[in-house]
């Protein structure tokens, strides 16, 4: 199903969907679950929180509003303030220098870290 | 603040300029100022902050999930001590049908890990996926089904609380009017031991709607006989136009038999689901302020008479008598309401709590027992200062 997000209603932080988010689960810290990520896209913040969404919309489905998380829409304001992980500033660099991701690996070797966006 | 950040390991306290952001307010979204937050996970951190918080005079704000609408889990330029990671659910003793929780522990958790012994916790009140133990009991939450089980302090057998000295104090059940709806001004709610009851061998719903008020009103006192009856939830046709209901007084009843006219789970479960986003789809309707004033029942013709020919949008426990009429922002209509209320005899906070939102609203009685309540558990005011009144 592809997700229309041209209207889609705000949140009004009313805190039901923090139980279901799988960051929120980890973390129990407000900043990173559903509503906390809305107050900071809300107040403009521009921080590498957003990288720490797994974009999987579980907080949508219990919203009672249907508010959409948009995690690709802050992620791209962030890639585009140049805002980014250090592991994915390693992955880039790797891959324009040694052609993967994972930095030199000799001939047969497995990579031992594995950076990822 | 350097001094609170060596209290604690390095993923307990935040004073990140993200973490002030999202716990600057509540689910009220009266706008506060948060210093930082930490996150006790162990009884001696809690005795530790409130230690530390009497030197400093630093005010303390308690949290659970912030789903409160009035603003008491807000901070004034105070440290918030969240209860998410207080999260521990001892074993159910099924003979006694008791339980020890931790604070942080939300509703809907408790009732999964209880499903299997056949018992649950009946206080439900509409935020019951997020709200917490300790801030259930702080507010002395009510909710869907208050007309049979009553409010939070019908349930709470002990409470363990750290107190305004940094003391852990064991409190009876005797002792609630010290902790249940006191909002966190007596201390940090740690624990709770609660009673429990067994899970109904059947449920069954069914929706009412009325043209007329007193129509509805006189069936509501027959319903109200019934000793199955197990909610008795309430919505007003401006409530339900805007919801994309029928533009007719409805009243949800719930029994604890097969008496009700829908019996299959999943269609019961979709009235719920629709029963339980009223509040937040009235917001986004437009309606942000949600009052919870609750009325005797001889009140109630009159001030739901009232409130209809207002076109004022209102939900709510019609059973017990609370009331959740919804406001636009800045709406002249609420100090009418609270006249109405107090002319009535009722109670201007029905389930809320009064927070910041309605201290203006306190009486001189509530204000002398809050001041008795700070001397004996809080006497240097450092959790939630100015909350309540
Ligand atoms: C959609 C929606 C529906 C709701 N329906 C109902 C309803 O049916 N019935 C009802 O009663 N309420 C309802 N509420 C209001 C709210 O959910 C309740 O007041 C709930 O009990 C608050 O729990 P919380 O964990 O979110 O507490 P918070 O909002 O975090 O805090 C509420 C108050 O309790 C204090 N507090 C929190 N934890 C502790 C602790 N461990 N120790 C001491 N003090 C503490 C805080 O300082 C604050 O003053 C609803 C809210 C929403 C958003
Ligand atoms: S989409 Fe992001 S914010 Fe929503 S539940 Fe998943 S991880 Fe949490
Ligand atoms: S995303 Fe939806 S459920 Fe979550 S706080 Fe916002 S409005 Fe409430």
């Amino acid at each position: 199903m592809l997700i229309d997000l041209s209207e889609n209603p705000a949140c009004i932080e009313c805190g039901l969907c923090r139980e279901v988010c799988p960051v929120f689960q980890i973390q129990r810290q407000e900043e990173y679950g559903p509503r906390g990520r809305a107050m900071l896209g809300t107040a403009g913040s521009q921080t590498l929180i957003f990288y720490h969404c797994t974009l999987c919309r579980a907080c949508r489905v219990v919203c009672p509003v249907g508010h959409d998380p948009g995690g690709e829409i802050l992620r791209t304001g962030l890639i585009s303030a140049g805002i980014e992980t250090e592991a994915n500033q390693m992955m880039i660099a790797n891959i324009r220098q040694y052609g993967n991701p994972f930095g030199p690996l000799a001939e047969g070797e497995l990579p031992k870290t594995l950076t990822c966006c | 603040m350097e001094s609170l950040e060596s209290l604690f390991q390095p993923g307990q306290v935040s004073t990140r300029a993200e973490t002030k952001v999202a716990y600057s307010r509540d689910a009220s979204r009266i706008q506060g100022s948060c210093h930082g937050v930490v996150w006790p996970e162990t009884v001696p951190d809690v005795v530790h902050l409130a230690q530390w918080a009497a030197e400093t005079r630093m005010d303390l704000v308690p949290r659970g999930a912030g789903t409160g609408l009035c603003g008491g889990a807000t901070p004034q330029n105070s440290i918030v001590i969240d209860s998410s990671r207080l999260r521990q659910i001892g074993a159910c003793d099924i003979q006694s049908k008791l339980v020890v929780v931790d604070a942080g522990v939300p509703l809907d958790q408790l009732s999964r890990t209880l499903r299997p012994d056949g018992l649950f916790f009946p206080v439900i009140p509409g935020s019951h996926r997020s709200a917490t133990i300790g801030g259930m009991i702080a507010t002395n939450a009510a909710g869907l089904h208050a007309i049979r089980y009553g409010r939070m302090s019908d349930w709470v057998e002990e409470v363990v609380v750290v107190d305004g000295e940094g003391k852990v104090q064991r409190l009876s059940g005797g002792d609630r009017k010290a902790f249940a709806g006191r909002e966190g001004i007596t201390g940090m709610i740690i624990q709770a031991t609660l009673r429990l009851t067994e899970v109904p061998k059947s449920r069954s719903l069914t929706l009412f709607s009325f043209a007329h008020l007193a129509e509805m009103l006189k069936q509501v006192k027959e319903l109200k006989t019934n000793s199955a009856l197990s909610a008795l939830e309430y919505l007003n046709p401006h409530a339900a136009a805007l919801v994309g209901w029928t533009a007719k007084h409805s009243v949800l009843a719930e029994y604890h038999s097969d008496e009700g006219e829908i019996r299959d789970p999943a269609e019961m479960a979709n009235l719920w689901g629709a029963r339980e986003s009223l509040s937040a789809r009235l917001t986004q309707a437009g309606f942000p302020i949600s009052e919870d004033p609750q009325f005797p029942p001889e009140a109630l013709e009159d001030n739901l008479d009232w409130l209809t020919v207002q076109n004022i949008p209102v939900f709510g426990h019609l059973g017990v008598g609370i009331l959740h009429p919804r406001f636009l922002l800045e709406d002249a209509r609420i100090t009418e309401l609270y006249r109405r209320v107090s002319a009535s005899g009722g109670q201007i906070s029905g389930e809320h709590g009064m927070g910041l939102k309605k201290r203006q609203w306190a009486s001189e009685a509530l204000k002398a027992e809050v001041l008795a309540l700070k001397r004996q558990f809080d006497p240097r005011h450092i959790f939630n200062r100015g909350k309540l009144c």
